[in-house]
């Protein structure tokens, strides 16, 4: 088996409203290899989740997968195909507390997804939804399979809900911001566990996220997106060296803790642009502090930048040399040199 | 597994437990002939309507054996049709007056009754206290809330009052369908004939003929006896037989056909709208489409070209065509339900543990059963008492109108046709008290639905909440 799990190619989700078409994720290419991490990382509305919904076949009418390419472990996905490998594609949700049934115990759920995939029942059913209880480290396993969801804690339900993830055996492992709704302690311990498991398991993850120290925790690659565009895309220590295109520098800039001084953390002014045509410019010139003519008029195209043996992209005209203005020079922060 | 074995074991060591099933047992004893007559009856009517069933003779066996199962409150327990021989009375209930048997016996259904529903809330909370796992469950406020509901406790009790009216409508008549109405001619009674001072026999055909309420010449009145010693706690017909009577019986068939309907109704707008918020888009626009389209269709002008067309057929002969009935109000009204499913449905939809389920390949039909249906049921309980009392005001019109329910059959709506002509004279009541009857079971329907609604969804408002009950039309 070739140890590339996923492979997206040029993937466009669309959302045929009433009123227009939304471009949620515009042609984003990346792949996830066996027992890699890779990290997409981006504002709200930026088309992370869409992007995870479209690998695991869940975009629903109005939205539909136009064009591009799904592979998993060299097979098509995109076209109605995700039947064969369901299971093979585990997600874990952002908030534990909407992701499991109020209704049913959580080793009902568990076995759920243990009937379909290992074709276990009753008392077989029972012990091995104990035992990935008792894998993903909620103490008393035996007693609590057959508590309710609003009995756990916050972080015990994201726990149940990554056993029910483990449970179909996946091979990759989508994580919606899983650690979003959790306090920081608590999400220490997941992103532990996570960390764990896919060590155990040897699980290619998808890590979605909008928090940057999260992804400098975990992922090996990231992917920075925007408005249904990766904008940068590199190995998680050249990204957080040497990042290149404005948004990401903004990002970056705008960690706590990361800026020297103390005045005011620096944010990215505005908000990320709901795509509803094809672009023709750049989609964050608007909030580029370093826009200038060219932007608003050419889409720009990902080129490579940086260390050549880094495999570090980025879709921004300040690199192209076609274009006359010059790169910034690192250290510039994104939001217009106003802070300290 | 083993938790619930011991729990059956706890439940008869322990005393309280014991004490209620046993009491469960003696309620059932005393009835045990009535239930299974009420169950078999149905079933055998149902079975002989279908053709190609040619086991008459068994089925008619099956009938007579559970009819010999003697029952507390049967009328040959307490019999009230005895006659006056001159010093006291024959034949009835300890020699008492055939209006005081009969409401001794009436009575003690009632109070039976709601003996077995307390029992019921018994049981329950003793299963509450002692056995379930949880302390407290949503649940709990839903009854709390209907508890304090003025308006749904009416309608409980007018509802429970009318489900047990139908249910125990062979007790509860001072006499029977048969003897009464069918095969009148087929009875004889015996009745002191104070003119010669002695017993006489005579038909019940020719007694009734005597006991017309016609107006203000011939009458017999609500809680009178006629010339022939026969108690009529509602009066006589236009006919001559028993309005009471009549008015028993036709509230099972008013209560079959209804809840017949709304089953069916419920089911096919659940099944739909739980498919319509799941697929959604293009599936849940032609279910919009199809159900405006039977929304458009005038129900009334259907109801009254099918009952037409398929008055010859053998579904019309299946409870004297209230089955047909049943099932046309239910593929007419389907749409309403369907259109208040849709919505929570639709919400619930949404929800992430649905994609959960997707996402690991759970089947859609298993994802709509376990995961979504669950939250639509209180809406369907809702909508369904709601529109049960507009399918039996419906079903009242249509045999006001002469259609639906066939003669003999009795029928409320009927009641009120017959007697239409002397509303103004004497005997009012033929018209009168089952329109009172009817008026009073939908709107008891009605407040059940308002009640439920406001226990299940305490945020709703109930004075801006638009009543189902209205969609009879008919």
């Amino acid at each position: 088996m070739s140890d590339t799990l996923l492979e997206v190619e040029n993937l466009r989700t669309v959302f045929h409203t009433d009123k227009e078409t939304i471009h949620a994720v515009d042609g984003v290419s990346f792949d996830v290899q066996r027992g890699e991490t890779v990290g997409l990382v981006g504002e709200s509305g930026s088309g992370k989740s869409v992007t995870a919904r479209s690998v695991l076949g869940l975009v629903e009418e109005p939205g539909v997968i136009e064009e591009g390419s799904i592979e998993f472990c060299g097979d098509e996905l995109v076209g109605g195909n995700w039947d064969e490998h369901r299971g093979d594609i585990a997600i874990v949700f952002q908030d534990p507390m909407n992701s499991l049934n109020p209704v049913y115990t959580v080793g009902n759920q568990i076995k759920e997804a243990l009937r379909i995939h290992q074709g276990l029942r009753g008392q077989a059913a029972t012990d091995a939804a104990i035992e990935l209880l008792e894998d993903v480290g909620i103490p008393d396993a035996a007693r609590r399979v057959s508590e309710y969801p609003h009995q756990f804690s916050g972080g015990m339900r994201q726990r149940a809900v990554i056993a029910i993830a483990l449970a179909c055996d996946p091979d990759l492992l989508v994580c919606d911001e899983p650690t979003t709704a959790l306090d920081v302690t608590i999400q220490a311990q997941i992103l532990e566990l996570l960390d764990e498991l896919q060590r155990e398991e040897d699980l290619g993850v998808l890590f979605i996220t909008h928090d940057m120290g999260v992804i400098e925790e975990t992922t090996d690659r990231v992917n920075v997106m925007y408005a249904g565009e990766f904008v940068e895309s590199a190995p998680v220590e050249e990204l957080f060296d040497d990042p290149k295109h404005p948004y990401t520098k903004g990002l970056l800039a705008s960690i706590p803790g990361r800026t020297a001084g103390g005045d005011r953390l620096p944010t990215i002014e505005g908000e990320v642009p709901t795509s509803t045509s094809e672009p023709t410019e750049c989609r964050f010139a608007p909030r580029c502090p370093h826009a200038f003519d060219a932007c608003d008029e050419v889409h720009p195209e990902r080129i490579a930048v940086g260390d050549p043996d880094a495999d570090h992209e980025t879709a921004c005209l300040l690199y192209d040399d076609e274009f006359e203005e010059s790169p910034p020079e690192d250290g510039v922060v994104a939001d217009g040199g106003e802070t300290a | 597994m083993s938790v619930n074995g011991s729990r059956v074991a706890d439940a008869f060591t322990d005393g309280r437990t014991a004490l209620w099933a046993l009491v469960g047992l003696f309620l059932f004893l005393l009835e045990a002939g009535a239930v299974l007559n009420f169950v078999v009856s149905l079933t055998i009517d149902g079975l002989l309507a279908i053709p190609g069933v040619d086991a008459v003779g068994f089925l008619t066996a099956v009938e007579n054996a559970v009819r010999e199962i003697p029952t507390l409150l049967s009328r040959e327990t307490i019999p009230n049709q005895g006659y006056f021989d001159g010093s006291g009375y024959e034949g009835t209930f300890l020699g008492l007056s055939p209006a005081m048997a009969w409401a001794f016996r009436a009575t003690l259904v009632y109070l039976y009754a709601f003996a077995a529903f307390g029992w019921g809330v018994w049981g329950y909370r003793i299963y509450r206290r002692e056995y379930r796992a949880a302390d407290w469950t949503p649940r709990d406020d839903v009854f709390d809330r209907f508890r304090g509901h003025k308006w749904g406790i009416f309608g409980l009790v007018i509802v429970f009052m009318f489900v047990t009216m139908a249910v125990f409508a062979p007790a509860l008549g001072p006499t029977t369908v048969d003897q009464n109405m069918r095969n009148s001619y087929g009875h004889e009674i015996d009745y002191w004939d104070s003119d010669s001072g002695s017993v006489e026999t005579i038909l019940v055909g020719d007694a009734n003929l005597d006991s017309l309420s016609q107006g203000n010449d011939q009458n017999v009145e609500p809680w009178t006896y006629d010339d022939y010693g026969r108690f009529h706690p509602f009066g006589t017909m236009q006919d001559g037989s028993d309005l009471f009577t009549f008015l028993v019986v036709g509230s099972r068939i008013s209560l079959v056909i209804g809840v017949l309907s709304v089953a069916l109704s419920a089911s096919i707008a659940a099944t739909l709208a739980l498919t319509s918020a799941y697929y959604k888009g293009r599936v849940d626009l032609s279910m919009v489409l199809v159900s405006d389209a039977v929304m458009a269709m005038p129900q009334l002008l259907l109801l009254i070209m099918l009952t037409t067309v398929l008055r010859e057929s053998w579904i019309n002969e299946v409870y004297s065509g209230g089955f047909l009935l049943a099932l046309i109000f239910a593929f007419t009204g389907w749409t309403y339900m369907w259109r208040s499913i849709r919505g929570p449905a639709l919400q619930i939809s949404e929800r992430e543990w649905i994609d959960a389920a997707r996402s690991f390949g759970q089947r859609p039909t298993t994802i709509m059963r376990k995961h979504m249906l669950p939250y639509v049921t209180g809406y369907l309980l809702i909508y369904g008492s709601m529109t049960l009392g507009g399918a039996i005001i419906s079903i009242a019109g249509l045999s006001y109108l002469g259609l639906g329910v066939a003669p003999p059959t009795p029928e409320w709506g009927r009641a009120v046709n017959l007697g239409q002509d002397y509303v103004r004279t004497g005997s009012w009541h033929i018209s009168l008290i089952p329109g009172i009857l009817i008026t009073l079971v939908v709107t008891g329907f009605n407040a059940l639905g308002d009640g439920i609604r406001d226990a299940i969804d305490p945020q709703s408002d109930s004075a801006g909440g638009e009543t189902a009950g209205a969609g009879g039309g008919a």
